[in-house]
């Protein structure tokens, strides 16, 4: 991968820099979402999946796997709101 | 380079997204510039799945006192988390655009 030196990051012209401020907002938020599943994930597998002998899901983990991250969010949502109420 | 080309290939759609639309612009410095952003994060994104991976399946494959290795575990408990990974991004994603349907976020 050749590197970027500074001279060629000042010699862009402001359209460029926008263009770059509008794609690191994208890729911001598209990280978010990436950093949330790695913890969903993280959360949901410990608690969903018992044996590893086998590397399919059951439909039993997958069910289980898909209600986890919803509850989560259930959760995420409803404590959200009780710390609002209580301000 | 070798993480991000493993994550790469068994990256969910957003991830080819971005790599594509690093593509689309006319500067070469500003495409070098957000090809450059999108690997790192290609490769955080792997360095972060091989730590949650390796911290989950050493913990549901191997036992103290950890005499032993337990390599066909490893394997199965691998291909399984990279499925889990598959169904809550699945879920999440649903449930993010229903939301956003209604109105909610």
């Amino acid at each position: 991968m050749s590197s970027l030196s500074t001279s060629d990051l000042a010699s862009l012209d402001d359209t460029s820099k926008k263009e770059i401020a509008t794609f690191l907002e994208g890729e911001n938020s598209k990280q978010k979402v990436q950093m949330s599943i790695h913890q969903f994930t993280n959360i949901c597998f410990k608690k969903c999946v018992d044996s590893v002998n086998n590397p399919d899901l059951s439909s039993q983990e997958e069910h289980c796997l898909s209600n986890c991250v919803n509850r989560f969010l259930d959760t995420n949502i409803r404590i959200v709101n009780g710390l609002q109420n209580s301000r | 380079m070798g993480l991000s080309s493993i994550f790469g290939g068994g990256a969910p759609s957003q991830q080819k997204e971005a790599t594509t639309s690093a593509k689309t612009t006319s500067n070469p410095i500003a495409n070098e510039l957000k090809n450059q952003i999108a690997q790192e994060l290609a490769v955080a994104n792997a360095t972060e799945l091989v730590n949650k991976i390796s911290e989950n399946c050493f913990e549901k494959c191997l036992t103290s006192p950890y005499s032993s290795r337990n390599d066909p575990c490893i394997d199965q408990c691998l291909a399984k988390y990279m499925r889990s990974w598959n169904v809550i991004s699945k879920a999440y994603i649903s449930r993010i655009q229903n939301a956003s349907a209604s109105g909610e976020i």
